[in-house]
């Protein structure tokens, strides 16, 4: 896995650059929105071994796991917001998540795991 | 009621009460149909012990809130309280989808977990709809992890001859490149294509 170094790539060489672009390269220009994955991967391997039964991963896979969690993020922030739509909010509280979590099946596994 | 036996996650009782059914009588619309060997404890409850746990099983704050921000409006505001509840969220959900994913690699007689597993996983917890982007992704990963190695492999080229052999590349991988999830803190220091077991 590569080093997180914070942005200052001298040369804009697919090697070098940690903010991942989608496409082609833009050297020296500011990096993209579409960073492949926001979320550090040595945050979310550290996450993976808490699980006493893991015991190796490979890189794919905390990638993946990595890219599914901010897909979740997403999801559950915008079914919060719609929740807080309904209440005429704009802005999103702690029981629009709730709300988000109970509207959802697959949410069901969160239950009691947010207090 | 405990049982010892983690029956498939879609049906877990725990979290669709009465839908246990036994696996002869399952609908094979999603899943495996065969049962996960006994674990110690149901499955969601192991992942919530795992959650209670004090360590850091935090992700960043400020990549959760960027992350729900450019899902969302401009113009909505989202609360300290209901950020921490996301990003809390977050945090169970990697856990519950490694576990997830693990029982399709020890089905298989695999130690190592693979991204394939993790999409098996996807399935499994009914997240269907992001089995197409997380391929995608996965693919764009593919490319982009060949194209350092290939860059690497150039500067290795263009150092004097004398370079060391013990240099990142220790292992002699292919296309899956392996990371041992260690027990170590230091995992700024991570470099790829090391693999090694862990004691617990």
């Amino acid at each position: 896995m590569e080093e997180m170094e914070s942005g200052a790539t001298a040369a804009a060489e697919p090697g070098q650059s940690l903010q991942l672009e989608a496409e082609a390269e833009r050297p020296g220009s500011a990096p993209l929105q579409h960073k492949l994955l926001r979320l550090p991967l040595s945050r979310i391997k550290g996450l993976m071994k808490a699980d006493p039964d893991v015991s190796l991963a490979s890189q794919e896979a905390v990638f993946a796991i990595g890219k599914a969690t901010e897909l979740f993020v997403e999801v559950i922030a915008k079914d919060a917001y719609t929740s807080a739509l309904q209440g005429k909010r704009k802005t999103i509280q702690r029981k629009d998540v709730d709300n988000a979590v109970d509207a959802t099946d697959e949410f069901a596994f969160l239950e009691g795991t947010l207090d | 009621m405990v049982r010892s036996v983690c029956p498939s996650v879609s049906q877990c009782p725990r979290t669709r009460p009465g839908a246990w059914q036994s696996p002869a009588n399952t609908p094979t619309a999603q899943g495996t149909g065969s049962p996960i060997p006994a674990l110690r404890l149901p499955h969601c409850q192991r992942v919530k012990k795992m959650a209670e746990r004090p360590e850091d099983l935090n992700l960043p704050n400020a990549v959760i809130t960027r992350i729900i921000k450019e899902a969302l409006p401009d113009g909505v505001n989202v609360s300290k309280e209901a950020r921490s509840a996301i990003s809390r969220a977050a945090s169970v959900f990697v856990l519950y989808a490694t576990s997830c994913a693990n029982n399709f690699a020890m089905k298989s007689k695999r130690k190592t977990l693979s991204a394939s597993d993790v999409l098996a996983a996807m399935e499994e917890m009914e997240f269907d709809r992001f089995i197409t982007p997380l391929k995608d992704a996965l693919e764009a990963y593919k490319r982009e992890q060949k194209g350092k190695k290939e860059a690497s492999e150039q500067k290795k080229k263009d150092k004097k001859p004398e370079s060391e052999e013990h240099d990142k590349n220790k292992e002699d991988e292919n296309e899956d490149d392996t990371e041992g999830v260690k027990m170590v803190d230091d995992d700024q220091k991570e470099t790829e294509n090391e693999e090694e077991e862990v004691e617990n």
